[in-house]
């Protein structure tokens, strides 16, 4: 068994370790190693296009987690917190339809629709259909932790001693919920940021995220450079992830001591009148 | 302002839930649904001179999917997705099996390492299979050096490399669902069965493997379904002869021009796929 998790694991691991030996390999052609340089990574650094295609997609996924993040916490509070209504469970399904659609769907779909409605591909096109596709992450991953504060009375505390449900909702739940929140709104960024087939078909002429930066290097000529590119993406990979979960594992212990804090607060704020 | 705010929060008015919830819902309406509806529209429409397309309904496009030649790539596509499901589910399985009830302290590590690869650009792995498995790849050289072989296999461009980058891709979507199935399972009914006198094979095939059944069949949708689609990984890993459905698709929309064509094959993906979940629905709730 463990001999067999073993090879599982190498064969996970086996492309990342080539790709990080191979960018340290001084050879144009990919197959033998000719000795140690670091001039891919240099040769990074200098190529315009590809550090501006960089910047394109860091502020498409910027945009595109700010705007899932936003329309996730509002859907995952009414279907987290909110009495059962009508239509609950048509929303939660119609929430988590974009993680079941292949992305070729998705993106000859957009793509056809805005042909159509002659919408003009640009930024914000992209963006919006970047962040339809990161809203199920960030819809579910605020959902649970609203679900698992939901035996909390704290906010029942906080409304005896005097607070609205919207002061509650501000200084309790909110605070409580934050790790959740920012943590969904990394996985939207991370999603956003390595889509490559919606991108594919909806972004213009102009636009060029660094994954079809990537796409027409691989297309028009074998370079290991990519190599390179690779590996100071997967770093900044393991970074967001190594954060997210520390965020999610913190944020038990903070949560207690957030809300004694508020505790405090609304006690000593509930006692000054009188 | 207060107010108006905690009635949207309470959720004591049915309104207020709508509320939340409708900038979502119009977000997936605009950007999931109406492009779906017009792919489907488009499919059941007329091309046009010069790639235009022009609004008369035809069911052609249909009849021309189902013509030997794109049959044959519909088949073959459907084969590599079961046969890449089939070997994730063998590959996966021991081990979902193991992160459950082997890994113990290391469980939060192998799971975290299951989802890096997961996370990394798919078109930076193409990139490194494509240098492992070329015909003066790695691999290749490495077996020649030893010995086992006396000219280089032909390892890149077949079906053999391009089933190889699907189920590496999508290992991961079959592993988590078996592993949350794994997870819930109560290990009294594990220990009852031994008690009782099962051994471990008896045990497994009359007690874990029934009681997990819904998370393979959760895990086999999840890796068919974006197996159906996929394209890249037939570009870069396959040659002509492997050729599917997703390559079609992207051909008819970026090259060929015939929106149209291209429309109707996603159609029937699109069938394929909603016919998957209906099943996947009908075994879920025995949870």
């Amino acid at each position: 068994m463990s001999a067999y998790i073993a090879a599982f694991y190498a064969f996970l691991y086996a492309p990342l370790a080539v790709m990080f030996v191979f960018s340290f390999n001084d050879a144009r052609r990919n197959v033998a190693w000719k000795g140690f340089t670091l001039k891919w990574y240099a040769q990074l650094w200098r190529d315009g296009e590809l550090l501006r295609s960089l910047a394109t997609s860091l502020e498409l996924a910027l945009v595109a987690a700010a705007i899932a993040t936003l329309l996730g916490l509002l859907a995952s509070y009414a279907l987290a917190r909110h009495p059962k209504f009508r239509g609950r469970q048509g929303c939660s399904a119609l929430l988590s339809v974009p993680l079941m659609m292949p992305e070729i769907v998705m993106g000859v779909g957009l793509l056809s629709l805005f042909s159509r409605a002659r919408v003009p591909l640009n930024f914000w096109t992209l963006a919006c259909a970047h962040a339809m596709i990161a809203l199920p992450y960030t819809a579910s991953a605020i959902r649970a932790r609203l679900l698992s504060l939901k035996d909390s009375r704290l906010e029942d505390a906080a409304m005896d001693l005097g607070a609205t449900e919207w002061q509650a909702f501000r200084k309790i739940t909110l605070p409580l919920a934050r790790p959740a929140i920012v943590a969904g709104a990394l996985l939207a960024f991370t999603v956003s940021f390595e889509d490559f087939v919606t991108s594919f078909f909806i972004a213009g002429i102009g636009i060029v995220t660094l994954p079809i930066k990537i796409y027409s290097m691989m297309k028009f000529g074998v370079t290991p450079e990519i190599n390179a590119l690779a590996c100071c993406l997967l770093l900044a990979t393991v970074a967001l992830l190594a954060l997210r979960q520390r965020l999610l594992s913190g944020a038990q212990e903070r949560a207690a001591d957030a809300a004694d804090r508020a505790l405090e607060g609304a006690a000593r704020q509930a006692a000054e009148p009188a | 302002m207060d107010a108006w705010l905690s009635w949207l929060i309470c959720g004591r008015s049915r309104k207020s839930s709508y509320a939340l919830l409708a900038p979502a819902v119009l977000w997936l309406a605009l950007f999931l649904i109406i492009p779906v509806a017009c792919l489907l529209e488009l499919g059941f429409l007329r091309l046009g001179p010069y790639g235009t397309v022009v609004f008369s309904l035809t069911l052609s496009n249909f009849s021309r999917a189902i013509e030997p030649r794109y049959l044959e790539i519909l088949l073959r596509t459907l084969g590599y997705a079961g046969i890449t499901t089939l070997l994730c589910l063998a590959l996966g399985f021991p081990a979902a099996y193991y992160l459950s009830f082997r890994a113990g302290r290391r469980r939060e590590l192998c799971l975290a390492a299951l989802m890096i690869p997961f996370w990394t650009s798919c078109l930076v792995a193409l990139y490194s299979w494509m240098i492992i498995l070329g015909r003066e790849g790695l691999l290749n050289s490495l077996l020649l050096r030893s010995g086992l072989i006396a000219h280089p296999l032909r390892l890149l461009n077949t079906p053999f490399s391009v089933v190889l980058g699907l189920a590496y891709f999508y290992i991961p979507f079959m592993v988590l669902p078996l592993y949350g199935s794994l997870e819930k399972l109560p290990r009294q009914y594990l220990e009852a069965s031994y008690d009782l006198g099962a051994g471990r094979a008896r045990t497994f095939f009359k007690v874990t493997l029934p009681l997990c059944l819904p998370g393979v069949v959760a895990g086999c949708i999840l890796t068919f379904i974006p197996c159906m689609g996929d394209f890249l990984t037939a570009e870069f890993l396959g040659g002509p002869r492997t050729y599917l459905v997703g390559n079609l698709i992207q051909n008819q929309f970026l090259m060929a021009q015939d929106w149209p064509f291209g429309a109707a094959l996603t159609s029937v993906l699109l069938i394929l796929l909603v016919a998957g979940l209906y099943f996947y629905q009908r075994v879920e709730p025995q949870r």
